[in-house]
């Protein structure tokens, strides 16, 4: 019809067109059903589940804060929480401290350098967990290369006990989370456009004044990425202590996950990772506020 | 900025510094798989390569890999179809409360792994599929399905609708743009989201820990129980395998489909 009539198509066919646009429009949207099931179903549910199996008192009827009172006022729970937080942050300020450097570095690098660091930042973000910490013990073991070269170099007369200690998982907390930290501040440093600093050079500030009042302050939501990221992966680690730390340096995922596998109590180990969520949540909202404050300064 | 002597030394050798510490284990690694002995030692007392070729005779490791390479890529498939199809949603409609629903899709990943793993087998545990094959591969989809979403919403928002539009005023069926044209555009995304897909599950252990029991069982649980009870080398030359055919397969994705830019936050 378009062929026989091209001087009477004009709106019949606009017509059609917008009625297929809508059609389009709103079969797109449907796109999103199976995504939206399989995780209200797979994945919302059962954490409901989870939140409500916590508050239940196995000795009261309806619900219930006994689990959460029993479970705060374990001195073992709140050591480990202490622990797991204070390791968190400590081992968040030290991946900042190693990874924005590194992120400096790569946009002024040259290109083949830059994608050969991008790569090994890669692959360390996709290689096995597992792998990398067994990585760590055996540079942290009696027999490994620190031990060696200290004792070599006389510092030790004998191998000094490294692995199975907070600082072992501090070291692999820190070697984990690296990547998650490289990557948004590269990010943020990538989409600065150089006349930002050339203009600070021109004007006569010297490179660290202009790294430190130009560069630094335009890449805080990389920082601001970076750590969030960070930290979440911190006080969530559970293979990690597990496999450079002792019980006695457990973090709570590892608690809760005992809680459940070893003595088969599902409603307090979900009370205890629910405490821990809560609080990784609660110290990022205030993350967040303050970095909202200070930014707001920077303006 | 970056010519002043001082401040590259500065920057250079701190960065070089950072870098030495996250390649350094890996090194350590690949040496102490050459080990000559029964045990691992720095450096090592004699070379071989012996535990390569032991990798195999370790029936519990060798089949562990084998189902989390099956796990991992039907794991990827589902995440990388259904991200892939709840992206084209978010990016080329407007869904009421889009944000908050790709929030919610993004979420699993910034919860702990331990208390997803918990939820899902006494959920698995409740309608009667635990420590079955399928619900270990819904367990993982769970967890990957973030990554397909973003790398895609990515693509997506990079893509030039006016070649689709192109292709549609010229007579092409919806399925044919989408095919010709769509995929082809966002083939970075999906590649690198269902690369990502895989390379998590395949790794996962705090969820898979939960949902695994006797003869099924995965690469990291099994990895994780040899080095947990043996001293020999093989886990060494097991990493050092795997590291080569990462650092090969990621390399050739970024040199194919630049992955690597898609995958950097904005």
């Amino acid at each position: 019809m378009a062929a026989a009539q091209p001087a009477g198509l004009a709106i019949p066919e606009a017509v059609a067109l917008s009625t297929r646009r809508r059609w389009n429009a709103s079969g797109v949207a449907l796109l999103i059903v199976p995504a939206l099931v399989f995780v209200a179903v797979f994945y919302i549910y059962p954490l409901v589940n989870l939140l409500d199996a916590s508050l239940r008192d196995p000795n009261a009827a309806g619900v219930s804060l006994g689990q959460y009172v029993s479970v705060l006022n374990s001195r073992r729970v709140i050591a480990t929480l202490e622990r797991t937080l204070r390791l968190s942050v400590l081992s968040t300020v030290i991946t900042l401290l190693l990874s924005y450097p590194i992120a400096l570095y790569l946009i002024g690098a040259g290109r083949r350098i830059r994608t050969a660091i991008l790569i090994v930042t890669f692959v360390s973000l996709a290689a096995s967990l597992i792998v990398r910490n067994y990585g760590w013990l055996v540079v942290l073991s009696d027999a490994g290369p620190i031990n060696q070269l200290l004792v070599a170099l006389g510092i030790f007369a004998a191998p000094v006990r490294m692995v199975y200690s907070e600082g072992a998982v501090l070291v692999a907390i820190v070697h984990y989370a690296m990547p998650f930290m490289i990557l948004p501040i590269y990010g943020s440093l990538v989409r600065l456009q150089p006349s930002t600093w050339e203009a600070a050079q021109v004007l006569g500030a010297s490179p660290w004044a202009t790294l430190w009042t130009v560069v630094i302050p335009q890449t805080m939501p990389g920082v601001y990425g970076g750590v969030t990221l960070c930290f979440a992966i911190a006080t969530s680690a559970y293979v990690t202590p597990l496999m450079l730390g002792a019980p006695s340096t457990a973090f709570i995922s590892q608690i809760a996950a005992d809680e459940l596998l070893i003595q088969l109590n599902f409603p307090r180990g979900s009370a205890i990772i629910v405490i821990l969520t809560a609080c990784t949540f609660a110290i990022l909202a205030v993350y967040t506020l303050a970095v909202r404050r200070i930014g707001r300064a920077h303006v | 900025m970056f010519e002043a002597r001082s401040y590259r030394i500065v920057t250079g050798g701190l960065a070089g510094l950072g870098l030495a510490f996250l390649v350094f284990p890996v090194l350590v690694t690949i040496t102490v798989s050459f080990e000559a002995s029964n045990f691992i030692s720095f450096p090592p007392t004699g070379l071989s390569t012996r535990w390569y070729f032991q990798i195999g005779s370790i029936t519990r490791i060798a089949e562990a890999t084998l189902n989390s390479i099956q796990v991992a890529l039907v794991s990827a498939v589902l995440a990388t179809s259904l991200g892939g199809l709840a992206a084209m949603a978010l990016v080329r409609s407007r869904i009421p409360l889009g944000g908050a629903v790709a929030a919610v899709l993004a979420s699993p990943v910034s919860l702990p792994m331990v208390a997803i793993g918990m939820a899902l087998i006494q959920f698995f545990i409740a309608i009667g599929i635990a420590f079955s094959w399928w619900s270990l591969v819904i367990g993982h989809v769970v967890l990957v399905i973030a990554y397909p979403l973003r790398t895609i919403t990515s693509a997506l928002l990079l893509a030039e609708p006016s070649q689709e539009q192109a292709a549609r005023s010229l007579g092409a069926a919806p399925f044919t743009v989408f095919r010709t044209v769509t995929l082809a555009q966002i083939a970075p995304g999906v590649v690198s989201g269902f690369l990502f897909a895989f390379l998590i599950s395949f790794d996962n252990y705090p969820i898979s820990l939960f949902l695994v029991r006797g003869t099924l069982t995965t690469m990291p649980i099994e990895l994780f129980n040899h080095i947990n009870q043996n001293l020999d080398p093989i886990p060494a030359a097991f990493s050092t395998i795997y590291i080569v055919v990462l650092s090969g397969l990621i390399a050739l994705a970024e040199k194919r489909y630049r992955i690597i830019s898609l995958a950097i936050p904005r």
